[in-house]
């Protein structure tokens, strides 16, 4: 008895060392990432003014964010992601194989390969595309020069290259864990489903793919979500007739007249998507975690 | 037999996607280093080869002040949203903590919201309070976003922590404050260290969130290289471009060696 009542206070201490430990982040987060979210709110639903905003209560930027103007870039974004998340699975998979199956040694150095992009600058390595595509860049330099073509290809400032680049720069998102889920995966159990008559395509979708479906739904959240908001990469290799959903938040935050009723409105609906989706994500996770259990 | 020819067959079109895959990660920079050396003054073909570019890159007055600026909110921002990680992540430890379903959401939410939005709502914020944009609230921006990776650094390399070490110090009588200096922190080094180097680098990675938070006047690199690229001017973008990646490669080097010391010196 006595003991129990010593263990519960000694609990109690180790409660508060708790909460004393982690109240400065706690307060940080509150104050610069939480408390930041009720302003975007609040501003979601005042009347924009040509540099501020005017404390006056209107629905007009939800009605303008939901109406027809804004279809067409909820569209592009959404497309943009999808498109980025197939081709990185597609691309990415055999990839996350390959060094999942390598020798030991070889792993770490194939790893590095995969992660040296990765944290090259983010600017840089959309800057080298543009060296690469651009209508005088290299190659259309190389295409014409070896008769290829007649005249420059214009790639750059197209959606193919926002879609290209997207791809090169969340590759390696998604690469890391797809490699994670496939280096723990038993191997003798492809080789048994073989020695028991499946062929390698029916092992592969009955027993590689599930089994490292959990890798393809985190590299997949890794690509989509930042996908869904991109501006940078739009901005510099994309053009103005197609505009994404970053591109207009940051439009009409930056630029004169500032509309930020509208970015908020816009960033809200953005951050809802976002939230529909991760509610559904884990749901289908969850499902198929209890599927394979049965 | 047949089936080590579908085998061989599988492999090879791993290996063949692995290359293709590796030419396409790495033939932009490639060419960007390379065309760092290229004497033209806008993007085209190879004009012959010069180190011009380089030399006008220490001449330039802009970029080396995006330089300080850059270095001085990644080590700041580094340093703050590390020791927010350690403490944060010692705190967590306790499994029976009551906050703890509050503190992960809080640390986990800001992982799975696109940035830009993170952007906006500081950008919002510092409006609303009136507080000028400028070093300040960059600084404030990348902490911000620093705390959740290093946390879970951090708290990922306590997981694996072995307590019978701690408990045969008690054991043999040492003080809390021992324990910690002498066994604990050594052990989280790693993982701190780790955590660090990611906070480094994701500051110094930064466009979008810099971008809605820096006022006119403060430029980090990024910020620096977009306004250039937007205004066409790009001469001096290549050879500092190569520069950065130099940078990073020295970075992945030195990073190895740190753990690899650390490792052997446990």
């Amino acid at each position: 008895m006595n003991q129990g009542v010593r263990f519960t206070r000694d609990q109690n201490r180790k409660n508060l060392a708790s909460w004393l430990l982690t109240t400065p982040a706690l307060l940080w987060l509150l104050i610069f990432f939480l408390i930041p979210y009720l302003i975007v709110i609040i501003y979601s639903f005042l009347t924009p003014d040509i540099y501020d905003v005017n404390f006056e209560f209107s629905l007009d930027a939800y009605r303008q964010a939901l109406g027809a103007d804004y279809l067409k870039t909820f569209f592009l974004s959404f497309r943009l992601a999808v498109l980025t998340t197939l081709l990185c699975v597609l691309l990415g998979f055999p990839v996350a194989y390959y060094i999942a199956r390598a020798k030991d040694k070889l792993k770490n150095t194939l790893l590095v390969f995969i992660i040296i992009p990765f944290w090259t600058n983010l600017i840089i390595r959309i800057f080298s595309w543009r060296i690469f595509l651009a209508y005088n860049g290299v190659l259309n330099d190389i295409l014409i020069k070896a008769g290829v073509i007649g005249a420059p290809l214009e790639i750059m400032r197209t959606d193919l290259a926002v879609i290209l680049v997207m791809v090169y720069v969340y590759l390696p998102y998604m690469i890391l864990p797809l490699y994670s889920v496939l280096e723990k995966l038993d191997f003798t159990l492809l080789q048994a489903a073989m020695d028991l008559g499946a062929n390698e395509l029916k092992a592969f979708f009955r027993i590689t793919l599930p089994l490292a479906a959990e890798g393809i739904f985190a590299g997949s959240l890794l690509v989509f979500i930042p996908a869904l908001g991109a501006y940078l990469i739009p901005q510099l290799v994309g053009n103005q007739k197609s505009l994404y959903l970053g591109q207009v938040i940051t439009y009409k935050i930056k630029n004169i007249p500032r509309n930020w009723p509208m970015a908020s409105a816009l960033s809200l609906i953005l951050l809802f998507g976002v939230a529909v989706l991760l509610l559904l994500l884990f749901a289908l996770y969850k499902r198929s975690k209890a599927r394979r259990r049965v | 037999m047949k089936r080590i020819n579908i085998s061989q067959f599988y492999k090879g079109f791993n290996l063949t996607a692995f290359s293709l895959v590796m030419v396409f990660l790495y033939i932009p920079i490639l060419i960007l280093i390379i065309f760092s050396f290229n004497d033209a003054k806008i993007i085209t073909g190879w004009r012959g080869f010069t180190t011009k570019y380089y030399l006008q890159l220490v001449e330039n007055d802009a970029i080396k002040e995006a330089f300080r600026n850059t270095m001085l909110i990644a080590g700041l921002s580094t340093l703050i949203s590390t020791i927010f990680g350690i403490l944060t992540a010692l705190g967590m430890e306790n499994k029976r903590f009551s906050g703890r379903r509050i503190v992960s959401a809080l640390i986990y939410i800001p992982l799975v919201i696109p940035d830009i939005l993170m952007g906006v709502s500081l950008a919002l914020l510092f409006n609303f309070t009136r507080v000028n944009t400028g070093m300040l609230t960059v600084l404030i921006a990348h902490i911000t976003f620093c705390i959740s990776y290093t946390v879970i650094v951090i708290q990922s390399r306590l997981e694996g922590f072995d307590y019978s070490l701690v408990e045969a110090a008690m054991d043999l009588g040492a003080k809390p404050a021992t324990i910690f200096w002498k066994i604990k922190f050594p052990l989280m080094l790693p993982g701190i260290i780790a955590a660090a180097l990611l906070a480094f680098t994701l500051s110094i990675d930064d466009f979008i969130i810099t971008f809605f938070t820096s006022g006119r006047g403060f430029d980090t690199l990024p910020i620096y290289v977009e306004g250039t690229i937007r205004r066409g001017t790009i001469t001096t973008i290549n050879s500092l471009s190569t520069l950065m990646i130099g940078f990073t490669l020295f970075l992945v080097v030195i990073t190895k060696r740190v753990r690899k010391v650390l490792i052997s010196s446990l």
